[in-house]
């Protein structure tokens, strides 16, 4: 006893027990979920059986069930659309924003540090303010496109099938744009000065600097921030409820939020977990990606 | 005298890594030792062993008779100044001095008069109130040698201290060092990469090579009698040459491959006909006239310091020669080299140990 | 000659950049002073013809504004704790070694950072069912949304805490501390200003918590700002003055804070994001 309490004054038993407290928890809260979120996709879960641990099993119908719905392909075509788009919109422009920003002028760091504030905010105000901004008739974006010649007649972003999904894109675009700068913002800035000047000395023009030194030498910097993307994309939900609510008629639903509705709409938790299962493979390969591509910065 | 500090048998190891190989060393009471060696060889592994900072995987370590193996840094009474100084930034320079202290219960009146004292004697007294970061590079040293000498301790620890200064402050504060053992009658252990600070400042000085301590002696035993290649081409400056030779038929003279007509006299009978490593020190080599001189060099570079003069000769392997009088030698010329049979050393080129 | 005009020039740029992204801030906060005829004047006012602030307190009766507000505050509040008492332990470990180990529960605190909260919401609410935690919804909530913060607040904390020399900390285990005191003496207070900006990061997003508070708390007496908003939010809202009245009373704080911190939460960020 007292040479645990010696360990934990003085050698490895004060970092067990640091790390061992939040990994715990962490395992409680997130690790046993997670196993218990396959159990339940591989049994019959409903409202008799919800308090049991042990249920009835199902096998894969859950599965057949999920992949047989009629609204499966659209969900997982809408999931990739959502998902694609939104990551493109944030690179491309944060990327071009990152360059922007990039340049040396009064006031550079401040004013992009405002943009960030779009990413502390919650995602349902986002949500909510994007809603009004997008509204059919009295949407101040239809009047801003119709004034510059755009459009002809209003959109209905948020209830015409065709614009639905868009419309969480545009949201999700600009909500998550600034951490993408921010992030390039700092690849960027870690590129040495002078190989842009030798580089010019040798007679590169701006765009061929950006091309030979500033691509390669951000490729770390832009594999991290894509992966990024893309997981902070497949987490994004809030927007969903306070745009379209998946609708109409699924056209912007997703994954995430069809899992949801499954299990908190139709009370239906083995199709809810089953679709989760499903999605966290998806989570599965864009994590490898993001850790292998910072892998070099965990080692330091 | 009696071993302050006591080493047997040390192993140390980073996982498959093995940093310490079989360490034993003894460090007297009041000595001040120098463990030197290349970058990565385990100096620091070694010093920070000392400490408690590493565990050591095998072997005892005693502190003033006491075995410290698995003791805690805090009970094992040692300082230690670090490459980095590692003064702490949220700290004056007062607070810092005092730190250890407070930790071991001294009163707050105790300690101000003692970091005042401490400061008196490294020149601080001045900066008491700063933060480290208002400090030059030489002060923040002297605050981290401050922070040591306050405990007084049972030993002293530094860790390449005096890397982070210019070449000349460096200079003087070596001096300062070792002056502040002397007055405190400290036990010291420095670990430096520098031979020259370790020749001038130790009187015990350890060469370690690869985690294992390849020989340990006064700094003039080093430089007289190196047991082995490495040492000998460590320790000293410029580097002892080293040339292929084969020993004679008398077994009293050895032939230089790079001058086979002429031949070195040796101080002790080789066996004949072995195949040796010949060292010679640059500054034992005295040019003379060709005529009386033992061996006869070309010469490729003459380089001078004002004060010495380096010749280069354009034998292969090169070889360098140091003439401290003034020397009308010139590229192109052939010098001839005389040397004494007692600063001949020869070693076995497989083992490359000393002969 | 042009030289000097060009920063000025990329400035104006800037500006009218940032303009343009912050509209929807500037929209929100318009609206919200308007008339509910005015909002549906045709072509939109950019400006309100009679700014009206009387809406503000309306909705905040209204719309019972003061239980969510302090359910949000009670809610951020916990997740904050948990994370920080939590998570700045396990960044330091996380930080003071290199080794196999290490790696591996760094690659599981990564794996935990990127599951979807619509992924473990499932799992989470049946579980906690079963254990009967749904009968104190707030603290489930407080519990799952601490385990979706603590992931990211360890990976910034551990950038912080790798640029706390290691050196600072052996030096005070020489000078007489134990690992607990070097810890506490010499690597919290000099990692303290990191600590703090995550520590505010955490309470600013689980201050906008919605999927797990909306799923797990049924008592509208408990709810947060987040569910409240959605109470009255859905694809045929048109109540927009007062969505965005609320709105605004809801972030003002939040971008406050942000705007007053803005320095240090970007320079938090960019040093550990990456890392
Ligand atoms: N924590 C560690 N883990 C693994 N290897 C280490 C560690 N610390 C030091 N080493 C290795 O041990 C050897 C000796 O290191 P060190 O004692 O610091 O050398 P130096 O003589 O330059 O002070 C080096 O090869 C180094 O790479
Ligand atoms: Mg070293």
């Amino acid at each position: 006893m007292a040479r645990f309490f010696n360990s934990m004054r003085d050698g490895i038993g004060f970092d067990l027990i640091l790390v061992g407290a939040a990994m715990v928890f962490l395992l409680a809260l997130a690790g046993l979920p997670l196993v218990y979120n396959i159990l339940m996709s591989f049994q019959q879960v409903d409202m008799f059986t919800l308090g049991d641990l042990f249920r009835p099993l199902a096998g894969l119908t859950n599965y057949v069930a999920v992949v047989n719905a009629p609204e499966f392909w659209l969900v997982t075509k809408n999931t990739l659309i959502f998902v694609f788009t939104s990551m493109a919109g944030q690179f491309v422009l944060g990327f071009s924003l990152a360059l922007f920003f990039a340049q040396n002028f009064p006031g550079a760091a401040t004013i992009r540090g405002l943009f960030l504030v779009s990413w502390v905010m919650p995602g349902l105000v986002v949500g909510a303010i994007w809603s009004w901004i997008l509204a059919g008739d009295f949407g101040v974006l239809n009047t801003i496109l119709k004034a510059m010649g755009i459009i002809e007649a209003p959109i209905f972003w948020k209830s015409d099938p065709n614009f639905s999904i868009w419309a969480v894109v545009i949201a999700n675009i600009w909500l998550g744009l600034a951490f993408n700068m921010l992030l390039l913002s700092v690849g960027l800035a870690a590129i040495p000065r002078d190989l842009y000047e030798a580089a010019e000395l040798d007679g590169a023009n701006a765009f061929q600097r950006f091309w030979t030194i500033t691509l390669p030498m951000m490729r770390s910097t832009i594999g991290a921030v894509l992966s990024l993307g893309l997981i902070g994309t497949l987490q994004q939900f809030d927007l969903f409820p306070a745009l379209t609510e998946g609708g109409p008629a699924n056209t912007s639903n997703v994954a995430g939020y069809w899992a949801w509705q499954m299990s908190f709409k139709l009370y239906d938790f083995a199709k809810g977990a089953t679709i989760s299962v499903m999605m966290f493979v998806l989570v599965l390969i864009a994590s490898v990606v993001y850790v292998r591509s910072t892998r070099h910065e965990v080692r330091g | 005298m009696s071993a302050q500090i006591e080493l047997s048998n040390i192993d140390k190891h980073y996982g498959a890594f093995h940093a310490l190989k079989d360490v034993s060393l003894s460090i007297e009471k009041g000595s001040f030792v120098a463990l030197v060696g290349p970058s990565g060889c385990g100096k620091s592994t070694l010093l920070r062993s000392i400490a408690g900072l590493e565990t050591i995987t095998s072997g005892t370590l005693k502190i003033a008779g006491q075995t410290m193996n698995g003791v805690p840094p805090r009970k094992r009474d040692v300082a230690m100044v670090f490459q980095s100084y590692a003064l702490y930034p949220h700290m004056t320079v007062e607070e810092n001095l005092t730190y250890s202290l407070r930790l071991h219960g001294v009163g707050k009146a105790e300690a101000k008069v003692k970091a005042a004292e401490v400061a008196a004697t490294t020149g601080l007294s001045a900066l008491l109130k700063r933060y480290p970061r208002e400090l030059s590079g030489g002060q923040r040293q002297r605050v981290a040698m401050g922070r040591a000498i306050i405990r007084n301790p049972k030993a002293f620890l530094f860790d390449e201290p005096l890397s982070n200064l210019d070449a000349a402050l460096r200079v003087h504060m070596r001096k300062e060092i070792r002056a502040l053992h002397d007055r405190l009658g400290a036990t010291s252990v420095y670990v430096t990469h520098d031979q020259i600070e370790a020749m001038t400042m130790a009187d015990h000085v350890v060469v370690m090579r690869d985690g294992v301590i390849e020989q340990q002696g006064s700094p003039l035993e080093l430089y007289d009698r190196p047991v082995s290649k490495f040492v000998a081409g460590f320790i000293g400056s410029p580097a002892m040459n080293f040339v292929p030779g084969t020993i004679g038929p008398d077994g009293m003279t050895v032939a230089l491959e790079i001058a086979q007509s002429l031949s070195l006299p040796l101080a002790r009978h080789q066996e004949p006909g072995r195949k040796v490593l010949v060292g010679l020190r640059p500054e034992h080599l005295v040019i003379g006239e060709p005529e009386q001189a033992t061996l006869r060099l070309p010469v490729a570079v003459v380089e001078s310091t004002g004060s010495m003069t380096f010749v280069t000769t354009s034998t292969e392997p090169e070889m360098t020669v140091v003439e401290t009088r003034r020397t009308t030698v010139r590229p192109g010329d052939t010098i001839g080299v005389s040397i004494a049979p007692n600063q001949v050393h020869l070693f076995d080129p497989a083992t490359e140990k000393a002969i | 000659m042009t030289r000097p005009y060009v920063p000025w020039f990329l400035l104006a740029i800037a500006l009218t950049l940032a303009a343009v992204y912050l509209f929807p801030l500037y929209w929100m906060y318009v609206t919200s002073l308007k008339s509910g005829s005015e909002i549906f004047a045709n072509p939109p006012t950019f400006w309100p013809v009679e700014p009206d602030l009387s809406i503000y307190p309306s909705v905040w009766f209204r719309r019972t504004m003061q239980t969510f507000m302090w359910n949000s505050v009670l809610i951020a509040s916990g997740v904050t704790a948990i994370t920080v008492l939590l998570g700045t332990g396990c960044a330091y470990v996380l930080a003071r070694y290199r080794s196999g180990w290490i790696d591996f529960g760094l690659f599981m605190i990564l794996m935990l950072q990127v599951l979807p909260a619509s992924v473990m919401i499932t799992p989470l609410f049946v579980g906690f069912n079963q254990l009967g935690l749904l009968n104190y919804p707030r603290t489930a909530v407080v519990l799952a949304a601490a385990a979706k913060a603590m992931p990211f607040f360890v990976v910034l904390v551990r950038a912080t805490f790798m640029s706390v020399p290691r050196e600072l900390e052996e030096a005070a285990l020489v000078d007489g501390n134990s690992r607990i005191g070097a810890f506490f003496n010499i690597v919290l207070p000099l990692a303290r200003n990191g600590i703090l900006v995550c520590a505010i990061l955490t309470f600013m997003s689980s201050f906008g918590e919605y999927i797990y508070s909306k799923s797990i708390i049924q008592n509208g007496a408990m709810q947060p700002a987040s569910v409240g908003l959605s109470g009255f939010l859905g694809p045929n809202s048109s109540d927009w003055n007062s969505i965005m009245a609320y709105s605004a009373i809801y972030v003002t704080p939040i971008l406050a804070v942000f705007v007053l911190l803005q320095r240090r939460i970007v320079s938090g960020l960019t040093s550990g994001a990456l890392k």
